[in-house]
């Protein structure tokens, strides 16, 4: 059946060919959006290299520049009688407490994709590790992870974080995101063990058994590697989940005060009225590159997705 | 801390306007007065605690303003002390027998007569707290031998010393509020460290003012005028004219504004400049305290930082002079203020009042330097064994960097940018610090129990216009060992030789009277000690911007229209009531 399903003529652009010839252009890795969200992330990274060399990242502090300046070529109404007007040394503004909004783009969004990362990171070993115990030996183990995913899945997490780090006060960028990767756990162990239980039935690994492959490489050298790209999909979707609950606990106050974070930016901006004071670069640029990095992260997502699942990338 | 995002923006707005929706069902809101209060928006938990006996009560959300009436009110405008529940009180030529005369006719909210079994009973409940742990329970047991009725409005108070100050310092709302007196016949059979005292439906929390509590919940409290109120029934004051008043928790400058320019508020708390700005900006009807820059009032309490000075390493004076020096108070103000109030010289607020012995101390050298010496600061760190390492962080012996955190109360924006600031001076001048924004209560109880390093607060606040109360604070009757609940005063844990020698010197002051020519030299020879052992630096006076609004009430107090200070949060705000009119009218 799988010979005679892979002699079907495909409809390709450019014309008809043989399925099952070679073509470069197969190559599942060439998806658009996958390719799309790394460009962008790229781009982002790029500037932050750039920024990093060639701008004065220390304006990002607390009384580094002027206050309340709009961005440079434009003029800021501030009360009744003074109007600002932006200048070169700060091209995307200031805020009221002397921070270079430029600066603080450079310094804040690896900081807020730096939450992400690890956060997601801490939850996707967990869940890899969890998720094949549960999902290749079964019993009572399986029992065990299995409530413990369900339960902690039902648990509403932000509002948790919220209470933990209201005993805390304002933490750094680590802690939150391990408190984060408390939850960002459960979801990926419990997609992995679903992958882990229907690849334990498939022939490579009755093999492996059968010819007293150990456990350990059973799981971490024959199926993982088959499950790459989905672990890769679920690692964004993941990321992208932990960046979401740091902005969220930042824009609420929790987050690292001294440097800030995307979501802290808002956060001050929120706490000073910036959008009834008129002052729409010092919430509006970090919002805008909060955006792009979702947008990023959601291509790169969908992207893996296709690449992981050849019914989706034939759908498409 | 806290809840600001967004989410809880939209929420409160919610809150208020399904409040104001289901209240303007009855009262029309050109009838209804709606204040601002400070609070974590949308999530005041024990919303419901009206004990004013007990630490972390809500007694600004309406109820020491409306309900709960101060014997008398301090003007801080005349500096006269006005007679309010009570006629008059005066003391012998000893000064350590007060005689409290009462209103005749003043009335609880139930129609009860309110006479001197109340008070005594009031103050009987203080003296008897062998916790010492009811608020002002410690201030009373110190300063009150006894306390008797002569008669139904007469109560005579017996003191341990002479006190020039005691019916200001405790019945006059010299500071935000005062000790409150408590309806014998609701109170007698309650347990004070448990009664919360809120159920609306049986009239509690009963006070003797124009309005009662109605309703209340985590971001509004409700108070509907009692027409039957004794001062109007007597004559004495005027019946108040909003029917209602509203008590709303906004959270932030953002929903401050939102609401003022919507007119969602009458009266709105402490704001920053841009805030305001942004008000005035798109509503006519709001103003301040001044009509022009810098638009504020000084608040009678200046901030400062603290330390907890039995911990290491900042239980040396010369580590805490050395963060003194590192310190620009001009910046902070800068950044923090955007520019809008003064420097401290002393640790006192710098009223008219006040300047004799704010100048006697400068005069005797011991006035604080707006900007910073940092060559100084590392002189001191120098001295005691700290060293610059290469990456520019002072390091000890060891190599251990030299840290501060610093506490903030979580719910003033104010203190947060003061601590942000601080935090980032400190830094650039190599020290670890780093601000620990923590919720109201904790902080409230880590500065009681000494759990801190350093702490932004305003525990000096006392004088107003005599020298005594600020120095009080620290003086060693106050002292408590770590661990265990400190009155408030000082909480920083102060003691050793200077102390008691200042103890000593500021206790001599507490006996003279009021204007006494003594008081300035023993001022100054007491700051000594203080200023040597720095317990708390004296950073800036508070100035606080406070936007009224006149769409639908007149009266405000500015320094024009000047019949009080503009506090709304204070006690005195009963005054409000008799001067605010229907706007047009």
């Amino acid at each position: 059946m799988a010979a005679e399903a892979n002699a079907k003529t495909t409809i390709v652009a450019g014309g008809t060919k043989k399925a099952g010839a070679f073509n470069r252009f197969d190559n599942p890795w060439l998806n658009w959006k996958f390719l799309a969200g790394v460009s962008i992330l790229g781009i982002i990274f790029f500037l932050i290299f750039l920024g990093n060399t060639f701008w004065d990242t220390s304006l990002a502090l607390n009384a580094s520049a002027p206050l309340n300046l709009p961005p440079y070529g434009m003029e800021y109404q501030k009360g009744k009688n003074t109007i600002l007007v932006g200048v070169p040394e700060h091209p995307l503004g200031t805020e009221n407490s002397g921070r270079d909004m430029l600066a603080l783009l450079i310094v804040g969004t690896p900081r807020t994709l730096g939450v992400g990362a690890i956060a997601a990171s801490v939850g996707m070993l967990v869940g890899i590790f969890l998720g094949f115990l549960a999902g290749f030996l079964g019993g009572w183990i399986d029992d065990v992870i299995r409530l413990a995913t369900d339960i902690t899945i039902t648990i509403p997490s932000l509002l948790v974080l919220i209470v933990i780090q209201s005993v805390l006060g304002s933490v750094d960028l680590i802690t939150m995101a391990l408190l984060i990767s408390m939850f960002a756990w459960a979801t990926p162990t419990r997609y992995i063990r679903a992958q882990v239980l229907s690849m334990r039935e498939s022939g490579y690994v009755q093999m492996a058994r059968l010819s007293g492959v150990p456990v350990r490489d059973i799981m971490f050298k024959e199926i993982m590697p088959n499950l790459l790209p989905y672990l890769a999909a679920s690692y964004i979707g993941n990321m992208t989940g932990a960046i979401i609950s740091a902005v969220g606990l930042e824009v609420l106050g929790f987050g690292p005060q001294r440097i800030p974070s995307l979501g802290v930016a808002i956060f001050f901006s929120i706490e000073a009225a910036a959008l009834l004071r008129h002052m729409w670069w010092w919430w509006g640029i970090p919002t805008v590159i909060l955006a792009i990095v979702f947008i990023a992260l959601l291509l790169i997502n969908l992207g893996l997705d296709e690449i992981a699942n050849p019914r989706l990338r034939k759908a498409n | 801390m806290k809840a600001r995002s967004i989410l809880f923006v939209l929420l409160v707005v919610m809150f208020a306007a399904i409040s104001f929706t289901a209240v303007a069902q009855d009262v029309a809101r050109e009838d209804t007065v709606i204040f601002d209060i400070d609070g974590p928006a949308g999530a005041v938990a024990n919303f419901d605690q009206m004990n004013y006996m007990l630490p972390n009560n809500h007694r600004n959300k309406g109820l020491h303003q409306a309900v709960a009436e101060p014997l008398f009110i301090l003007n801080y405008e005349t500096g006269e002390i006005m007679p309010w529940l009570a006629e008059s009180m005066t003391s012998n030529d000893t000064l350590d027998v007060w005689t409290l005369n009462l209103r005749e006719g003043a009335e609880w909210a139930d129609g009860h007569p309110f006479d001197s079994g109340d008070v005594v009973f009031s103050i009987d409940l203080l003296l008897n707290d062998e916790t010492a742990s009811l608020n002002y329970a410690g201030n009373v047991q110190t300063w009150i031998e006894s306390v008797e009725a002569v008669d139904d409005l007469t109560v005579q108070f017996n003191l341990t010393q002479p006190n020039p100050r005691f019916q200001l310092d405790f019945f006059s709302v010299r500071i935000w509020g005062g000790i409150n007196m408590l309806p014998e016949h609701v109170w007698a059979d309650k347990d004070p460290y448990t009664f919360n005292n809120f159920d609306p439906e049986q009239g509690w929390p009963m006070g003797t003012g124009p309005y009662v509590l109605t309703s209340a919940n985590e971001t509004t409290w409700v108070y509907d005028r009692n027409d039957d109120w004794w001062g109007a029934k007597t004559g004495v004051f005027k019946l108040p004219e909003p029917q209602r008043a509203l008590w709303v928790v906004t959270g932030n400058d953002q929903i401050r504004t939102t609401m003022a320019v919507a007119n969602e508020l009458d009266s709105i708390m402490d704001v920053t400049l841009g805030a305001f700005e942004a008000m005035q900006a798109q509503n006519d009807n709001i103003f301040a305290w001044v009509e022009g820059m810098p638009f504020v009032w000084l608040d009678p309490c200046p901030r400062q930082l603290s330390f907890q000075t039995q911990r290491a390493p900042w239980d040396n004076p010369e580590m805490r002079w050395a963060i003194n020096h590192a310190i620009s108070r001009d910046q902070v103000i800068e950044i923090a203020y955007e520019g809008v109030t003064i420097p401290s010289r002393t640790l006192y607020v710098e009223y008219g009042a006040m300047f004799p012995f704010i100048d006697a101390i400068e005069d005797a050298g011991m006035a604080f330097d707006s900007d910073s010496d940092l060559d100084a600061a590392a002189a001191l760190l120098e001295k005691n064994g700290y060293s610059l390492n290469d990456d520019g962080r002072w390091v000890d012996g060891d190599g251990n960097a030299l840290s501060l955190e610093i506490q903030v109360h979580e719910g003033f924006i104010e203190k947060r940018r003061i601590t942000t600031n601080l935090v980032e001076q400190l830094q650039r001048f190599g020290i670890d610090a780093r601000a620990a924004v923590i919720a109201g209560p904790t902080w409230g109880d880590n500065k009681r129990f000494g759990n801190y390093e350093a702490t932004t607060d305003w525990d000096a606040c006392g004088s107003i216009n005599e020298p005594w109360a600020s120095l009080d604070r620290y003086t060693a009757r106050w002292w408590v060992p770590l661990g265990e609940r400190s009155s408030g005063s000082n909480h920083v844990r102060w003691d050793g030789m200077n102390n008691e020698a200042y103890s000593e010197l500021v206790g001599q002051l507490g006996s003279l009277p009021l204007g006494h020519p003594d008081s300035i030299d023993l001022v100054v020879e007491a700051y000594r000690y203080l200023y040597e052992d720095l317990p708390f630096i004296p950073l800036n006076q508070a100035t606080k911007l406070i936007p009224f609004n006149s769409t639908y009430w007149d009266g405000w107090p500015t320094s024009e229209n000047n019949w009080n200070h503009p506090a709304t949060w204070w006690q005195s705000t009963h005054q409000f009531f008799q001067e605010i009119t229907k706007a047009g009218m």
